[in-house]
């Protein structure tokens, strides 16, 4: 059971080992171009993932989450969509280095519409990119695609927001009675074991909450801020109910 | 490293020194948080960069821009869009490719088709994006790019 579940987790992973291996049999050479042009790219992400990784969370800390809604929610309407396409333009790095901060600040109140303007801009509009375009192609042809871009982003973001509900996204599992880790989220950092170590626990590379009888709500209440990615939620209204989501 | 990557570093490292001057604890809080992040999104980052060299060693640019070169121009805007969405060829490859292309009189279209899904649509990025967003999301988000950056590419092809 364990071990099936640990293969779908990586499953992307084994497949690309397995590639690899194969690709080592059959054409050794093929395979040592295909690690020495990831080299590149191991260069790139290791520029930029660290400083995102501290940004994200030094934002995560500090900005309060009225002001994410108030600058990128669902209210912010204009002011929001300008925003996002800034915060995607002076990006930096590969799209995926825009997901950590996206999932924050989607968890602190941006709204869908703005996380896939932020996105899509990170990933083709970013200016770094633009000024390469204009080298090669031309100032005519980098302007004209930008503002198809920038239009076409508008449309489809709006399309997006139509179409996805906040509930879609993991880690918005808030409504749920008592005490809940969302495992789907957790990313087995270990802040919540660390924070408070009588009511987390590690299992299988992701948090769990041990059986309680009563709950310290300081610690809870560091250990549900610690976490990076939101996983654990608390509804103190309702009947106390621990649902670990135990397979 | 670029201009933009250099201010990034700077300006978090100025915000990292205001967060300890500030506030000890909740700064060293943050920044286990940040390993907690990179620790958990390592393995996926490291698939995701082994997947593109492999595509770039089977798919290779050169082999690209003949692709787009020699077919008619609608399947090689629907082949260059499919291509854009399997590989993720640097941008510094990328730009000069579609450059030479376009001066030796290939059409606009199938470039800007495989330009745009070259950075907006990664099928090598989907099982990280499916792991932080979701399966409908990263769905509705990769589906929507795709049919819009042919949209851009037969609008670029009018325009230019």
């Amino acid at each position: 059971m364990t071990m099936i579940k640990k293969i779908k987790e990586n499953l992307f992973l084994l497949i690309v080992a397995l590639a690899y291996i194969i690709m080592f049999i059959v054409k050794p050479a093929m395979g040592v171009e295909s690690v020495k042009s990831s080299g590149y790219y191991i260069k790139e992400m290791l520029m930029i993932m660290p400083v995102i990784f501290i940004l994200t969370a030094l934002l995560d800390m500090w900005v309060p989450k009225e002001k994410i809604i108030q600058y990128l929610g669902k209210s912010a309407k204009a002011k929001g969509i300008f925003l996002s396409f800034v915060v995607g333009s002076i990006s930096a790095g590969p799209v995926y280095a825009a997901f950590p901060m996206c999932i924050m600040l989607h968890k602190k109140g941006a709204s869908i519409r703005n996380v896939v303007i932020i996105l899509s801009s990170w990933a083709v509009i970013k200016i770094p990119m633009l000024l390469n375009e204009a080298k090669f192609l031309g100032l005519k042809f980098m302007a004209t695609r930008w503002i198809l871009t920038v239009i076409s982003i508008i449309v489809f973001s709006w399309i997006a927001e139509k179409m996805i509900k906040d509930e879609d996204l993991p880690g918005e599992v808030l409504t749920q009675d008592g005490l809940h880790v969302n495992r789907d989220a957790c990313m087995a950092c270990t802040l919540c074991e660390r924070n408070y170590p009588e009511l987390f626990m590690m299992e299988n590379k992701k948090a769990q909450v041990k059986s309680y009888e009563t709950l310290d709500m300081n610690k809870l209440d560091n250990a549900i801020r610690a976490c990076p990615v939101k996983a654990i939620s608390y509804n103190e209204n309702k009947e106390m109910k621990i649902c670990t989501t135990l397979k | 490293m670029d201009i933009f990557t250099l201010i990034i570093w700077i300006s978090t490292l100025v915000f990292l020194g205001i967060s300890i001057a500030k506030d000890k604890v909740k700064t060293k809080q943050a920044l286990k948080m940040a390993l907690g992040m990179g620790k958990g999104m390592a393995g996926s980052i490291f698939s995701i960069i082994f997947a593109i060299g492999l595509i770039l060693t089977l798919i290779p640019p050169a082999k690209i821009a003949e692709f787009l070169s020699t077919q008619s121009v609608l399947l090689a805007t629907v082949g260059g869009a499919l291509l854009g969405t399997i590989t993720l060829v640097p941008a510094f490859i990328a730009f000069p490719l579609v450059g030479t292309l376009i001066h030796a009189g290939v059409s606009v279209v199938p470039s800007v088709a495989f330009l745009t899904t070259l950075t907006m649509v990664g099928v090598v990025t989907l099982p990280l994006e499916n792991k932080a967003f979701g399966a409908k999301f990263t769905a509705v988000r990769n589906g929507l790019s795709f049919i819009f950056a042919i949209a851009i590419a037969l609008a670029m092809g009018v325009m230019i």
